[in-house]
C-alpha cells in the first residue's frame, strides 16, 4: 500500500526503480526518491525475513519433535534426525506421569476456551451498554475501564494472589479461571464495534416494536456484533492461553496446571537433573500445544481480519 | 487464612539482626514440642520428590505428606515468597543454598535451631553447615552437597597422550592440547546462561563474595582470588580454548558431538551426564577439580536444602519429614531409587546408600563417590551466599555472553555485579559497608 501511494498514477505497476521526476499531486513526498526499502523487492525481502523469523522456530519444533533423544543432541536442529521417532514421542507424551499432559490440555481449554467465551459475552454486553445506553457516571466508569486496559496483567498477578489467599481460592480452578473473565480491552473494543455496527435507528425501531432493552440486545444488536464478538474472543483466548505468571503463583497442584506451566516444569529441571526425556517431552508437548491455537485461528481468521480493520475508517 | 503476620514481621527484624551480629537469642518459631502428626504439604522441583513423599507416607502412618511439583528457577522463589506473604505457604519447601540467606533475612522461613539445629550440628560437616547456619541460627537442613569435580573423555586423552590436569596452569595446557589434537574439540566450557559454575570457581580460588561484620554486610565480589579466577576463565573463553555455551541443549549437543571432551562440574553431573549422553558409555571418567596451588581445594555448584516456611501449619510433622528425607538411610534411598542420580548426600554417613544405588558401568567401574568425598572434604570454609542472590545472579548472567565475544572482561563483570548487588541491598534497607 505504501509503495503504490508513492508512485504517480501514470507509472507502470511493477516499477522496479522509483520514479525520478517530482509527481505533480504530492510534490513533498516525491521530492525525496523513496528508499530502496520501500520498493517492491525491498518489501518482499523484509516480509520474507519476517516469515523466516516466524517459521524457523516452528521448523525447529517440528523437526525436533520427530527425533529420538540421541538425535536431539546429536544432529543439527534444522536437519531431520536419523530416524522418525514422532509416534514414540507422542505416546510417551500422553502416558508420562500418568497421562498428566492431557489433563493440562483439558485445563487450558477450560481456562482459555470457556474463560474467553464468557469474557467476550461480558465484554460485548458492557461495550454495547457504554455505547447505546445513558446512565449516570458513564464516562467516568469508562475511564476506569480504560485504566484497566493500561495495567498489564502480569502486574496484577501478585495483588490477585493476595486477594485469592484472603478468600481461600489459592490453588483452585477458580483462581485462574475468574481473572480470565475480566477483559477491559474487550469492553473498549466492543464499544467501538457497537458504534460502528449497530445503527441507533435499528434499535429505535426495535424499541418501537415493543422489544425490551435485553431483547433488543440479544436479538438485534448481538448478531450484528458477531464479528466483534469473535475478535474479542480470540484476543482473550490467546491472552489466557499464553498467561504464565498468574497460574505460576496461583497453582501448585499439578492437576490444575495449564499446559504451558506444565511444560515449563518439565523443561526447567530436565537437563540439570539428568532427565533428557523430560526435555524431549517439553519439546513434543510444545508442538502439540500450539496445534489447537493454529486450528482456532485458521477457523476464525476471517472474523479476526474483519474485526481488526473494523472502525478504521469511521 | 490470615496467619501470624506480626510474627513474620518480628521474625524478619530478628533475622536481620542475627545475620549481622552472629549472636544467639531465645528460640522462636518451630518449637521442639510441636505435635508430630498431621498433614504436610511439600513443595519441590527435585526429581524423585514424589517417590520420597510416598515412601515417607508408607513408613509414617501419623503424618500425611502431599507432594506438589513446582518449576525450578527464579520463578519458584518469587512464588514461595508470595505464598509466605499471603499465608498460603507449604509446610516444607526446597531452597537451594544461594537463596537461603534471602529467605532468612526476610523472615520468610522458620528458625529451626531448636528443632533440627542439633541434628544439623551432629550430622553435617562445616563445609555445608556454613551454608545453612546463618547468624548462629539453623534455617534449613541440607540434603545434598555438590562438590566440584572434572569430567573428561578418557579415550580422547589417551589417544592424544594428554595428561589429566591437577592445577589450573596444567588445565590451560590441556585445553590447548585438545584444540590442537582436534580443532573442533574443546577442553572446557563457560556457561553463558548460568553463573553458578563460575561462582563456584571463584569460591574455590578463595574468593569470599559476602560477609557480615558487626551490624552490616560486606560485599566483595571482585576480591583478589575472584578476580584471578575471572581473568583466567575470561582469557580461556576469549582465546576460544573453552566453549561459551548455554548450559541447556547447546552444551549437551557439544558433548554428544564429541566437541566438548572435558569440563568442570559437580558431583550430580555424573548422573545427569550418563542419562543425557548414554551412548558415550565407558568413554568418560571423573577427576578431582584442578587447583591453583596443587593442594586440594573445592567448592559447591548446586545442592539443595529443606526449610519450613513461616506460617506452616504443622511444623512438628514438617520437621520430622525433613529429618527423614535428609538424614535417614531409608529416606536417602528413596531419593536415589530411580538409580540414575549421582547426588552426593550432605551427610557423609549416607554416602554408602547413594553409592550403592549408582551404577558404575558408565564410568568404567570408577568410584565416582570417592572423588566426590575427597572434593567434599576440600571445600573452602568461610563462604556465605548473599542476601539478594537473585539480583546478583541476574547481573552476572546479563554480562556473561559479552565475555565470550570479547566486549566485556570477566573481572569487570564482577565489579559491575557487585555495584548492582550493593544498590539492591541498600534499597532493601540493609547496611552495607563498602569493601
Amino acid at each position: 500500500m505504501t509503495t503504490s501511494s508513492t508512485l504517480p498514477p501514470a507509472a507502470p505497476a511493477p516499477a522496479r526503480t522509483p520514479p525520478a521526476g517530482p509527481a505533480p499531486r504530492r510534490p513533498r513526498r516525491a521530492a525525496k526518491p523513496p528508499s530502496a526499502l520501500l520498493s517492491k523487492a525491498g518489501v518482499t525481502a523484509l516480509l520474507a525475513l519476517a516469515t523466516l523469523y516466524t517459521l524457523l522456530p516452528l521448523t525447529w519444533l517440528v523437526l525436533s519433535s520427530t527425533k529420538s533423544r540421541e538425535d536431539l543432541f546429536g544432529t543439527n536442529g534444522f536437519a531431520p534426525g536419523e530416524e522418525i521417532h514422532l509416534a514414540e514421542n507422542l505416546k510417551h507424551l500422553f502416558t508420562a506421569d500418568g497421562g498428566v499432559y492431557l489433563r493440562w490440555v483439558a485445563n487450558t481449554v477450560a481456562y482459555a476456551g470457556v474463560g474467553a467465551l464468557l469474557a467476550a459475552v461480558f465484554g460485548v454486553a458492557a461495550g454495547y451498554a457504554f455505547d447505546k445506553l445513558t446512565f449516570p457516571g458513564k464516562e467516568r466508569l469508562f475511564s476506569l475501564v480504560l485504566l484497566g486496559v493500561m495495567v498489564p496483567g502480569t502486574a496484577l498477578a501478585i495483588p490477585l494472589y493476595l486477594l485469592a489467599a484472603e478468600v481461600g481460592l489459592v490453588n483452585t480452578f477458580w483462581s485462574v479461571f475468574v481473572p480470565g473473565l475480566v477483559f477491559p480491552f474487550g469492553v473498549y473494543l466492543a464499544r467501538v464495534f457497537s458504534a460502528a455496527y449497530v445503527p441507533d435507528e435499528v434499535l429505535e425501531a426495535a424499541r418501537m416494536d415493543g422489544a425490551g432493552e435485553f431483547r433488543a440486545f440479544c436479538r438485534i444488536a448481538f448478531p450484528m456484533l458477531a464479528p466483534g464478538f469473535v475478535t474479542i474472543f480470540l484476543f482473550q483466548f490467546t491472552q489466557i492461553w499464553n498467561s504464565f505468571f498468574l497460574p505460576l503463583v496461583m497453582l501448585s497442584d499439578q492437576d490444575l496446571y495449564p499446559v504451558n506451566l506444565g511444560l515449563y516444569v518439565w523443561y526447567s529441571s530436565a537437563l540439570s537433573q539428568g532427565h533428557p526425556e523430560d526435555y524431549l517431552l517439553a519439546v513434543v508437548g510444545s508442538l502439540v500445544a500450539v496445534a489447537p491455537l493454529i486450528a482456532v485461528f485458521l477457523m476464525l481468521q476471517r472474523f479476526w481480519k474483519s474485526g481488526m480493520t473494523a472502525g478504521a475508517v469511521k | 487464612m490470615l496467619r501470624r503476620t506480626t510474627a513474620a514481621l518480628a521474625g524478619s527484624v530478628t533475622a536481620l539482626a542475627l545475620l549481622a551480629t552472629a549472636c544467639g537469642g531465645t528460640g522462636q518459631g518451630a518449637s521442639p514440642t510441636a505435635k508430630k502428626t498431621g498433614k504436610v504439604t511439600f513443595w519441590s522441583f527435585v526429581k524423585g520428590s514424589d517417590e520420597v513423599a510416598a515412601a515417607f507416607n508408607r513408613s509414617h502412618p501419623d503424618i500425611e505428606v502431599t507432594f506438589e511439583t513446582v518449576p525450578s528457577g527464579q520463578e519458584y522463589y518469587s512464588k514461595l515468597t508470595n505464598a509466605v506473604k499471603a499465608g498460603t505457604a507449604p509446610d516444607v519447601a526446597v531452597v537451594e543454598y544461594p537463596h537461603l540467606p534471602e529467605f532468612a533475612a526476610q523472615g520468610k522461613i522458620e528458625d529451626l535451631s531448636a528443632t533440627l539445629g542439633p541434628v544439623v550440628k551432629e550430622r553435617f560437616p562445616e563445609a555445608v553447615r556454613q551454608l545453612v547456619d546463618l547468624g548462629g541460627r539453623t534455617w534449613a537442613v541440607p540434603r545434598d552437597a555438590a562438590p566440584l569435580m572434572m569430567m573428561y573423555r578418557k579415550d580422547f586423552f589417551t589417544r592424544h597422550k594428554i595428561t589429566v590436569p591437577t592445577t589450573w596452569d596444567a588445565y590451560r595446557n590441556m585445553t590447548e592440547q585438545v584444540k590442537e589434537a582436534d580443532p573442533s574439540a574443546r577442553g572446557g566450557v563457560l556457561y553463558t546462561d548460568n553463573p553458578g559454575l563460575f561462582t563456584a570457581l571463584a569460591w574455590q580460588a578463595g574468593g569470599q563474595w559476602f560477609g557480615t561484620e558487626k551490624d552490616s554486610w560486606k560485599v566483595t565480589l571482585d576480591d583478589g582470588p575472584s578476580k584471578k579466577a575471572a581473568a583466567y576463565w575470561g582469557d580461556l573463553a576469549r582465546k576460544d580454548l573453552v566453549r561459551s555455551l548455554s548450559s541447556l541443549d547447546p552444551f549437551w549437543t557439544s558433548v554428544q558431538k564429541n566437541r566438548t571432551v572435558a569440563y568442570v562440574c559437580a558431583s550430580w553431573c555424573a548422573g545427569a551426564h550418563q542419562a543425557t549422553v548414554p551412548d558415550q558409555k565407558g568413554k568418560w571418567a571423573v577427576a578431582p577439580v584442578p587447583t591453583w596451588d596443587g593442594t586440594p581445594a573445592s567448592a559447591m555448584y548446586g545442592g539443595s536444602s529443606f526449610v519450613i516456611p513461616k506460617g506452616a501449619d504443622h511444623t512438628g510433622a514438617a520437621a520430622e519429614f525433613i529429618k527423614w528425607i535428609t538424614t535417614d538411610p531409608e529416606g536417602m534411598k528413596a531419593w536415589v531409587s530411580s538409580g540414575t542420580s549421582s547426588m552426593f548426600p550432605a551427610d557423609p554417613a549416607l554416602v554408602p546408600v547413594t553409592k550403592a544405588a549408582f551404577g558404575t558401568e558408565y564410568y568404567g567401574g570408577q568410584d565416582v563417590y570417592a572423588v566426590g568425598t575427597e572434593s567434599y572434604e576440600a571445600i573452602r570454609k568461610g563462604w556465605t551466599w548473599g542476601p539478594v542472590m537473585g539480583t546478583t545472579n541476574t547481573a552476572l548472567v546479563d554480562e556473561l555472553p559479552k565475555v565470550a565475544d570479547g566486549t566485556a572482561a570477566l573481572p569487570g563483570v564482577l565489579t559491575l555485579a557487585e555495584r548492582t548487588t550493593v544498590a539492591q541491598m541498600r534499597q532493601r534497607g540493609m547496611k552495607v559497608t563498602a569493601p
